[in-house]
C-alpha cells in the first residue's frame, strides 16, 4: 500500500486550465474522496494519478517516489471508470483475468484469484457472461473486481455508483466501504454526490474549477466549510448564505435583516476587528434553524415570511424571505406546517453561525490561521483566486 | 529513475510508410524525372540523360497538330463533363428514390446499383461488349423494334457520339453508386424529427426534397462533385478494356489518363518520356483538386482529437 | 466519410446488431402511388444492368450464342465442361489443359489474397496510430494520405514499372535468379505494388472503426498493465473485427478484380482470370474466341462478387428485421 501525494500539480488542455496547482496527500490505507460539481476536474485529477494524463507542471508521488513520467501500466493502480469500460469482447471471467494474463501468471493462479475476488463481490455466478448481458450494478462489480484482482497499490474510483439506481447505490456503498476497510488499499473515490463522500470517506477534498477548496474529514467539511463555495455546495440543501452588516458597539456584531444580531465571542471578535470588515456573509445550515412563532432566547432570531413549503416526507423544507428579500431555508418537523405568507422567526444557535469575508469568500476563522502553512492554502488564497478567475 | 518507452507511433506506421515511400513517392519522382529525359522502350539507362522541356514541347505540339491527340483532349472533356453529370445527378436521383421507397425494395435497388462497383473490370467490360457490339443485345433489341434495319457498330462507326455515349454510360454505371450511397446516408443522417416536423407543418414530398433534404446535404453534393471530378480525370481501367476490345473507336474512347497509359505501355508506341510529361499535367490537376477536396471534407473534424498522454 | 461512408450507406449501419426488436415506425414520406411509381421508374432504369448480368449467366449455360436474354436457346453444361477441361478456345488450335485453368484461378486467388494480406497488415496498425496516438505531423500525414488517394494512378504506374524493370534485370542478370524465383518476384511485386494503392483509403476506413472505440476501454487495458502493443492486439483488434472484415473484403476484391497491373507486370505464362478474358477479346483475338466459354470464365470470375452480395444481403435482412422494419 502506498501514500499518494500531489505536489503543485497543474493540468492544461490548450488554453484551458483543468487542474490548478493542486497539493494533496492521500494517506496510506485510507478512503479518500474527491468531491466536486460536474466539470470541476475530478476525472482529470484521477487520470493524472493513474497516468492517463501527464501533469503540465508539478509531480505525483507514490510513497515519495516520483511517478509523474510513468505510464499507467507501470503504476500498479486499479481504476474503475465512470462507465466501467469493460472489454465488450471478453466474458466476465476474461475481463477480470485480463490484468493477470498480462502479467503472465500461471493459469491455475489466475483461476484461483479470479474466483476468489468474484466470490468476494458476489459475481461468481456471472463469470461466463458477456458485459452486455449484465445489469449496471453487476457491471460495476465486474469493473471493481478487475481493478482489485491485481491487488493494486492504489484503487481509483470514478463516480462508480452514478449509473446505478438509488437502492443499489446505497447497498454497494456500504459494501465498498467494508471492503476497503478489510483490504486496506489506499482508495481515492471521485464523486459529485456529497452524501457518498460524507458517508464513506475518511478524508474529503472538495474541488471546484480545478482548484482544491478544502481538505478535511467529513465532519470538518460539513461543520466548518473553509469558504463560501464549500458552504454553498455541501449539505442537502446547502447552508444558507446571508449577507449581513458589521456594527461596532464597540465590540463587533453582525446584523442580519429581520432583527438578527450576533455578537461573536473571542477569538472571532478580534479577528473580525482586525480585518476591519464592513459586511460579512453569515452561513448556517437549514437543519440548524428552529422555526417558531417567537424569537428564542440565546438564539439569533430573524423575522421572516414563509414563501414555499415543500413536503419531503420525513421533514418539511420551508423557504422563507427576510425583510430585505434574501431567502433562507429551514428544515422542520412535518408537524409544523406553516402557510405561505405567515410571519415566523428563524432562530439559529450562535455557535452554528459561520462568518465569511465577502471578498475572499474565506471563513473568517480560517483567514488568520497562517494560510500559507496549510497544504491546500495555495489554491484558496485570495490573490491566487483572483488571478485564477481572471485567467478563466 | 527508469524511463520506460511505449512503442512509438513509428512502429505502427512503419509498414504503411515504407510501402507508400516505395510505391508512391519514389515512382512519382521517377515519373516526374522521366518527363525530362528521352526514355523510350523501357531503356531505363536513358533516365540518366536530361533533355529539359523537350517532351512538353512535343506534347503541346501533338495536342495542336495531331488530330488523334486533340481528339483525346476533346474526349476527355466530354467524358468528364458527361460522366460527372450522370454520377452526381444520377446518384442524387437514385438516393432520393431509394430514400422514398419502402426499406426492403430500397435495399434491393441499392445493392443492385452497387453491383457494377463490385464487378471485376474484365467482367464488366465483357457485359457491355455483349451489349454494344454489332451482333449484341442493343442491336438485337433495336432490330426487333424495327428502329434500325441493319446492325450498327455504335462504338466504331457512329462518331463521335457513339463511343462517347458508350464510355459515359459504362463509367456512369460504375460511378453513380458512389453518389447514391453518400447522398442516401446523408438523407438518413438528417434527424427523423425534422421530417416529422415538416410533415406536421403540411410539407409535401416536393417541399421535403427541395426545402429540407437538398439544402441540408449541400456539402455532400459539393464534395461528391469534386471527388468524382478527380476520380474521372484519373480513371482508365474500364476505358482501357473498351478500347482494347474494340467496343469503342480508339481515339474517341481514350481520355488523357488512358492516353498516358497507352503511350507508356501500348504496343504501338512505347514512349515513356512523352507519357511522363502527359502524366505530370495530370498530377498537377490532381493535386489541385485533391487540396480542394481536403478543404471541403471538414478535415479537422474527421481527424479527431487524441485524448490522454500515453 | 469515404470508405466508411460507402459502407454505412450501403448497409445502413455498421453498429453491432442487437437482436432486440425495437419498433420504429417508418416515415410516411410519400404516398403509396408515388412510392410504386418510383419503384417502377427505378426498375426501368435498372433494366440494362439486369439484362446484361442475366445474359452473361444465361450465355454460360447456352448451347449457342444469344444476343438477348429472351432468345430461345437450349440449356447445356457444355461451356462449363469445355472451360474446366481447359478447352478455352475450341475453334482455335490453341491447346490448354485443366491444370492451366487451375493455375489461372489460383493465380487470381494468390494476387487477391496477397493484396488483402498486405493491405490489412499495413493499414490496420497505421490506422490505429492515426486514431489513437499523438505525434508530430499527424494531421499533415493524414492530409497527405488523402492527397495520395486522389493521386492519378496512371502517373505512378510508369515509375512503378521503371523500378520493376530495374530490379527485375538486377535479379535476372546480376544475381542470375532462376525462372521460378523471377516468377515469384513478379507476383510479389504485383501484389505489393497493387496493395500500396489501397493503403491511403484503407487507413482512413480503419481509422473510422478505431475512432469509435471508447478511449476508456483502451485506458482500462493500460491501467490493467498492458503495453500499447498488447492493447492493440488484445483489445483493439478484437473490437474492430467488423472493420477488419470490411477491409479484408474490399481489399480482396481489389486484388481479385485487378486487370491493369496483372496484364502489365505478370508474364503471359502466369495468367489470371482477368488476363485470360482480356486475351480472348483484345486485338484480333475476338475472331477466334468462343464467347460462351468466355462467359463461363466470367461467371467464375464473378463468384466473389456474388458471395459478397449474398453475405451482405443476409447481414442486411437480419439488420432490417432486428430494427423491426416491416416487410
Ligand atoms: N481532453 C480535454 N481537453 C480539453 N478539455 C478537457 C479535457 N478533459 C477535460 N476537459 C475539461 O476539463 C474540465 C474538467 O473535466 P473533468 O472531466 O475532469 O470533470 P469532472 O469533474 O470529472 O466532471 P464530471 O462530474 O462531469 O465527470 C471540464 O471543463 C472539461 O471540459
Ligand atoms: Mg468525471
Amino acid at each position: 500500500m502506498v501514500e499518494v501525494e500531489l505536489r503543485g500539480v497543474w493540468k492544461r488542455f490548450g488554453d484551458f486550465v483543468a487542474v490548478k496547482n493542486v497539493n494533496l496527500r492521500f494517506p496510506d490505507g485510507k478512503f479518500s474522496s474527491i468531491l466536486g460539481p460536474s466539470g470541476s476536474g475530478k476525472t482529470t485529477l484521477l487520470y493524472l494519478i493513474a497516468g492517463i494524463y501527464k501533469p503540465s507542471r508539478g509531480e505525483i508521488l507514490f510513497d515519495g517516489e516520483d511517478v509523474s513520467r510513468l505510464p499507467p501500466n507501470k503504476r500498479n493502480v486499479g481504476l474503475v471508470f465512470q462507465n466501467y469500460a469493460l472489454y465488450p469482447h471478453m466474458t466476465v471471467f476474461e475481463n477480470i483475468a485480463f490484468p493477470l494474463t498480462i502479467k503472465g501468471l500461471p493459469r491455475g493462479e489466475i483461476e484461483e484469484r479470479v474466483h476468489s475476488v468474484a466470490r468476494m463481490l458476489h459475481i461468481d455466478e456471472l463469470l461466463d457472461r458477456y458485459p452486455h448481458q449484465l445489469s449496471g450494478g453487476q457491471q460495476q462489480r465486474v469493473a471493481l473486481a478487475r481493478a482489485l484482482v491485481k491487488e493494486p497499490a492504489v484503487l481509483l474510483l470514478d463516480e462508480p455508483l452514478s449509473n446505478l439506481d438509488a437502492l443499489v447505490r446505497l447497498e454497494i456503498r456500504g459494501e465498498l466501504k467494508r471492503l476497503q476497510r478489510r483490504l486496506g488499499i489506499t482508495t481515492i473515490y471521485v464523486t459529485h454526490d456529497q452524501s457518498e463522500a460524507l458517508a464513506m470517506a475518511d478524508l474529503i477534498a472538495v474541488i471546484h474549477r480545478g482548484e482544491i477548496q478544502q481538505v478535511g474529514s467529513p465532519e470538518d467539511v460539513y461543520r466548518r466549510p473553509r469558504n463560501l463555495f464549500v458552504a454553498g455546495f455541501i449539505g442537502m440543501p446547502p447552508a444558507n448564505l446571508v449577507k449581513a452588516a458589521v456594527t461596532r458597539t464597540p465590540t463587533p456584531c453582525v446584523v442580519i435583516a429581520g432583527g438578527g444580531e450576533y455578537c461573536p465571542g473571542e477569538p472571532l471578535a478580534s479577528k473580525l476587528e482586525a480585518l476591519g470588515l464592513e459586511a460579512v456573509v453569515a452561513a448556517f445550515r437549514p437543519e440548524d434553524v428552529v422555526l417558531g412563532e417567537h424569537p428564542m432566547e440565546d438564539y439569533v432570531s430573524m423575522e421572516a415570511e414563509v414563501y414555499v413549503v415543500e413536503t419531503l416526507g420525513r421533514e418539511n423544507l420551508v423557504t422563507l424571505r427576510l425583510p430585505d428579500g434574501q431567502a433562507v431555508k429551514a428544515i422542520t418537523s412535518p408537524l409544523l406546517n406553516p402557510r405561505p405568507g405567515d410571519k415566523m422567526y428563524v432562530n439559529v444557535e450562535p455557535s452554528k453561525i459561520l462568518l465569511y469575508d465577502p471578498d475572499t469568500e474565506l471563513n473568517i476563522e480560517a483567514i488568520e490561521a497562517a494560510p500559507a502553512a496549510r497544504p491546500v492554502s495555495l489554491a484558496g488564497s485570495p490573490e491566487r483566486r483572483r488571478a485564477a478567475q481572471e485567467e478563466d | 529513475m527508469p524511463r520506460p518507452r511505449l512503442p512509438p507511433p513509428a512502429l505502427f506506421l512503419s509498414l504503411a510508410a515504407f510501402l507508400v515511400l516505395v510505391f508512391y513517392m519514389v515512382p512519382l519522382i521517377l515519373t516526374l524525372w522521366a518527363s525530362l529525359t528521352p526514355v523510350r522502350n523501357w531503356d531505363i539507362a536513358q533516365l540518366r540523360q536530361f533533355v529539359g522541356a523537350e517532351n512538353y514541347r512535343r506534347l503541346f505540339h501533338l495536342i495542336r497538330f495531331d488530330p488523334d491527340v486533340s481528339t483525346v483532349v476533346k474526349t476527355t472533356i466530354v467524358f468528364v463533363a458527361g460522366t460527372l453529370t450522370v454520377n452526381v445527378l444520377g446518384g442524387l436521383l437514385l438516393a432520393l428514390a431509394a430514400f422514398i421507397i419502402e426499406e426492403r425494395a430500397s435495399l434491393g435497388f441499392r445493392l443492385l446499383w452497387f453491383l457494377p462497383r463490385m464487378t471485376p473490370v474484365a467482367v464488366f467490360g465483357l457485359l457491355w461488349y455483349y451489349f454494344f457490339y454489332p451482333q449484341g443485345t442493343l442491336n438485337a433489341i433495336l432490330l426487333k423494334l424495327h428502329l434500325i434495319s441493319h446492325p450498327v457498330n455504335w462504338g466504331q462507326d457512329v462518331l463521335p457520339w457513339g463511343p462517347w455515349s458508350i464510355i459515359i454510360f459504362v463509367n456512369g454505371l460504375v460511378g453513380v453508386s458512389y453518389g447514391m450511397i453518400i447522398f442516401y446516408s446523408a438523407f438518413k443522417a438528417i434527424p427523423k424529427d425534422i421530417y416529422r416536423a415538416a410533415l406536421v407543418d403540411g410539407a409535401r414530398l416536393r417541399d421535403l426534397v427541395f426545402r429540407i433534404m437538398l439544402p441540408l446535404t449541400r456539402w455532400h453534393l459539393i464534395f461528391v462533385t469534386v471527388w468524382q471530378l478527380l476520380s474521372l480525370l484519373t480513371t482508365y481501367a474500364h476505358l482501357f478494356v473498351l478500347v482494347e476490345w474494340g467496343v469503342v473507336e480508339k481515339w474517341h474512347g481514350m481520355t488523357w489518363a488512358l492516353y498516358v497509359f497507352e503511350t507508356a505501355f501500348g504496343s504501338a508506341v512505347n514512349d515513356q518520356a512523352l507519357a511522363s510529361a502527359a502524366a505530370t499535367l495530370l498530377v498537377v490537376v490532381g493535386i489541385g483538386l485533391g487540396l480542394l477536396t481536403l478543404r471541403l471534407m471538414g478535415f479537422e473534424r474527421e481527424l479527431g482529437a487524441i485524448r490522454g498522454e500515453l | 466519410m469515404q470508405g466508411e461512408g460507402l459502407l454505412a450507406g450501403l448497409l445502413g449501419s455498421l453498429k453491432p446488431r442487437r437482436r432486440r426488436r425495437q419498433p420504429t415506425e417508418e416515415l410516411p414520406l410519400a404516398s403509396r402511388a408515388v412510392s410504386y411509381t418510383v419503384i417502377a421508374a427505378l426498375l426501368a432504369a435498372s433494366l440494362p444492368i439486369i439484362l446484361s448480368y442475366t445474359l452473361l449467366v444465361e450465355l454460360s449455360f447456352s448451347a449457342s450464342f444469344i444476343a438477348t436474354p429472351f432468345e430461345k436457346t437450349s440449356f447445356t453444361l457444355e461451356n462449363w465442361r469445355l472451360f474446366f477441361q481447359g478447352r478455352l478456345a475450341p475453334t482455335a488450335a490453341q491447346i490448354y489443359t485443366p491444370s492451366y485453368i487451375r493455375r489461372m484461378i489460383l493465380d487470381t486467388l494468390i494476387v487477391a489474397l496477397g493484396v488483402m494480406g498486405v493491405v490489412v497488415a499495413s493499414a490496420t496498425p497505421a490506422a490505429y496510430a492515426f486514431s489513437r496516438m499523438n505525434f508530430r505531423g499527424r494531421g499533415a500525414l493524414m492530409r497527405f494520405l488523402i492527397l495520395l488517394h486522389a493521386f492519378p494512378g496512371v502517373a505512378l504506374i510508369i515509375g512503378v514499372y521503371a523500378i520493376y524493370v530495374y530490379t527485375y534485370r538486377r535479379l535476372a542478370l546480376g544475381l542470375h535468379a532462376g525462372e521460378a524465383a523471377l516468377l515469384a518476384y513478379a507476383f510479389l511485386y504485383v501484389i505489393v505494388a497493387r496493395a500500396s494503392l489501397e493503403i491511403p483509403m484503407s487507413t482512413w476506413l480503419m481509422k473510422g472503426f478505431f475512432d469509435r472505440i471508447p478511449w476508456e476501454v483502451e485506458w482500462a487495458a493500460l491501467v490493467d498493465g498492458a503495453s500499447r502493443l498488447r492493447v492493440f492486439t488484445r483489445i483493439m483488434l478484437p473490437l474492430v473485427k467488423p472493420g477488419l472484415a470490411a477491409l479484408s473484403i474490399f481489399s480482396f476484391m481489389a486484388g481479385w478484380e485487378e486487370l491493369i497491373y496483372v496484364v502489365v507486370f505478370l508474364p503471359s505464362k502466369a495468367p489470371t482470370l482477368a488476363s485470360y478474358i482480356h486475351s480472348q477479346l483484345s486485338g484480333g483475338a475476338i475472331e477466334t474466341a468462343y464467347l460462351p466459354v468466355v462467359a463461363a470464365a466470367a461467371v467464375v470470375y464473378l463468384i466473389p462478387t456474388i458471395l459478397f452480395f449474398v453475405f451482405t444481403q443476409s447481414l442486411l435482412v437480419e439488420a432490417a428485421e432486428g430494427a423491426g422494419v416491416k416487410a
